[in-house]
């Protein structure tokens, strides 16, 4: 900081010191699965705390084939794509209309998508499982497709509502007056103007979906996601650690590689949707 | 034929009627202003015009056909916003195309209309622009070509120039002017500004509470007001009404002095009427003489104004030469009894 006061740079030391305490308890574990992915069963076993002195790519190899991986990895793939993309679609529309739309019982709807933020996952397994049991949607990616975009639609709708709120109207009149039928509304105005809230919801259902594994144990029992498949690495009584590292390692790699991809829309989409923009 | 009638249009937002019976025909061709305070449903009969809002009652015909529950996009309206609502994801020639893209015109007659437009309005170089990298006049003026390019039979504006700034609003309402000589179309304006209204319109209509007060041309208004609203809303500084009682025939006492009249109709004796006079006619070479004190004056250059009270002691502003009063003596003004307007004690004139 230029022209910081002595005092004040002592400050800024002092509360360096829990920052740096902090950042290290988030940077460890990362750090612990990489070097452990890349130690053998029998490195591990005899000091689980030092570096990989031989390093090995042999757990990579066998997570990715022998334990399904790659199977499991297809699964995630289709499943969190499809399922972000119906959301994106459907969380804009119905933003659109909730926020810009004049129809009876608007305020009502909006409430009811609220209140359904607030039950929790879990109080509705039962049902849930029997609706997709009955509607035949076991063991099908689809059916795990429908499932994500339902319980994470009530916030997409909920987001796109609040932000497509802060836009003008007058935008919405100018086009209609232009000659744009509402879906011509929606797809040439809204669509563009929504991104930074669209690229946020997107990185975050994208999160979400990726990492569940309650609700795709439910559905998608015979083949498994990437998570499951991870989380069926761990064994009752033993667990290869180096083995487990290697499945973390790779299922958390898309997400990382998206998010440096993405890393400016992200933060800038974060801050466009809290300032107006 | 007149191109817009609006017949007994009525406007409720819930229990609150917004627009009471208006009926309004307004001519092919004409500038059309409507002028009034913040709140009087001016803005709201214009988005009733361009089928934003719907009304509760009433009709509305464009050219002969009844247009009450058409689309916006059907009533070959454009509109110009107060906040320009540009697309801020599109260039401006984008901006501008939009309208005819949504028609599906042929692309050629769309670059052709948008150079045009662009012409008109000297926004050649600014095509490539998105909306975020124009001034608040530029803006403006791709607002008004976004509406040109379209070809409508009438232009709505509403308080187009409310964002820009006093000189730039100036130069905005003389182009403005100069478009309308150009092009010739029905314009229809939506302004609280009266000087707008005047240096605009071919023809005004004054606005209160959902009802129309008085239409007419601007000098007719400025003139012959219908009744003491139009007469204190047109003008500035606004008129001054002073209390007078009548005296028996055409005689008055108004502000500690007699004065008689030019009216059609006596008053009878006793009446309490409404007096009114201009500031600006305060400073006749011949006519009656008030006295007033002037507390505050006001030097403008050209003129300055006089702000204090007469031997009744209500408030009284006058126009006056400059340099002729100083603040704190007694100010001798002289006004013609034919610039009085008189109106009685619900506002109507007395002529």
């Amino acid at each position: 900081m230029p022209g910081a006061g002595k005092r004040q740079k002592r400050a800024l030391w002092i509360a360096s010191i829990p920052m740096a305490v902090l950042a290290l308890s988030c940077v460890y574990p990362v750090f612990f699965a990489i070097n452990n992915a890349l130690k053998s069963n029998k490195a591990y076993i005899l000091d689980r705390l030092s570096l990989a002195y031989e390093p090995t790519l042999a757990n990579f190899v066998q997570a990715w084939t022998r334990s399904h991986l790659n199977e499991y990895f297809i699964n995630s793939v289709v499943v969190t794509v499809g399922a972000v993309l119906l959301l994106l679609f459907v969380s804009s529309i119905s933003g659109f209309a909730l926020a810009c739309l004049r129809f009876p019982y608007r305020r009502l709807l909006f409430a009811i998508i609220l209140a359904s933020l607030m039950i929790p996952i879990q109080v509705v397994l039962v049902p849930f499982y029997r609706t997709v049991i009955a509607l035949d949607l076991v063991n099908t990616r689809i059916g795990l497709i429908i499932s994500y975009t339902a319980f994470f639609l009530p916030f997409s709708v909920y987001m796109m509502t609040a932000f497509y709120s802060g836009l003008p109207r007058e935008l919405i009149e100018a086009a209609r007056i232009d000659g744009a039928r509402f879906s011509q509304v929606w797809w040439h105005v809204m669509l563009p103007l929504g991104r930074p809230a669209l690229i946020t919801l997107g990185i975050l259902n994208t999160l979400y979906c990726w990492n569940d594994v309650l609700i795709s144990l439910l559905v998608l029992q015979d083949q498994r996601t990437l998570m499951v498949g991870i989380a069926a690495l761990r064994g009752e009584y033993t667990t290869n650690v180096p083995l487990l590292s290697a499945g973390l390692v790779l299922a958390a790699a898309p997400i990382v590689i998206l998010y440096v991809f993405f890393q400016r829309q992200i933060v800038s989409g974060i801050a466009v949707g809290a300032v107006k923009g | 034929m007149s191109e817009i009638e609006l017949r007994n249009v009525h406007k409720r937002f819930g229990s609150v009627e917004v627009l009471h019976d208006v009926s309004l025909s307004i001519e092919e061709g004409e500038f059309t202003v409507f002028v009034g305070p913040s709140g009087c449903g001016k803005s709201t009969l214009l988005r009733v015009i361009a089928g934003l809002e719907e009304v509760t009652g009433g009709q509305i015909f464009i050219d002969g056909r009844d247009m009450t529950d058409e689309e916006p996009a059907d009533r070959g309206l454009a509109m110009v916003f107060q906040s320009y609502a540009l697309y801020p994801h599109m260039s401006v020639a984008d901006n501008m195309s939009f309208g005819l893209r949504m028609a599906r015109r042929p692309k050629h007659e769309i670059a052709e209309k948008v150079a045009r437009s662009a012409k008109i309005l000297r926004l050649e170089e600014l095509l490539d622009r998105k909306p975020a990298q124009l001034s608040g006049g530029q803006r403006q003026r791709v607002a008004i070509g976004r509406a040109i390019v379209r070809d409508p039979r009438v232009f709505l504006f509403d308080e187009p120039l409310s964002n820009l700034d006093a000189e730039l609003r100036v130069q905005m309402r003389v182009e403005i002017a100069k478009l309308h000589k150009m092009l010739g179309n029905t314009m229809i304006y939506v302004t609280h500004d009266q000087t707008e209204a005047l240096t605009l319109a071919d023809r005004i209509v004054v606005l209160r509470a959902g009802r129309i007060e008085q239409v007419g041309a601007p000098l007719d208004l400025y003139a012959d007001p219908d009744n003491a609203f139009v007469a204190g809303f047109i003008g500035s500084p606004r008129m001054n009404f002073l209390k007078a009682t009548a005296k028996g025939g055409k005689r008055l006492a108004v502000g500690g002095i007699e004065v008689e009249v030019p009216i059609a109709t006596d008053v009878g004796a006793g009446t309490e009427v409404q007096f009114g006079v201009r500031p600006e006619h305060f400073d006749a070479a011949h006519g009656i003489d008030l006295a007033m004190t002037a507390d505050v004056i006001e030097q403008l250059g050209s003129t300055s104004y006089l702000y204090g009270t007469i031997s009744t002691g209500e408030a009284i502003v006058a126009q006056r030469q400059p340099g002729r009063n100083r603040a704190g003596e007694l100010a001798t003004l002289r006004f013609d009894p034919a610039n009085v307007r008189l109106f009685d004690a619900d506002g109507l004139r007395i002529r």
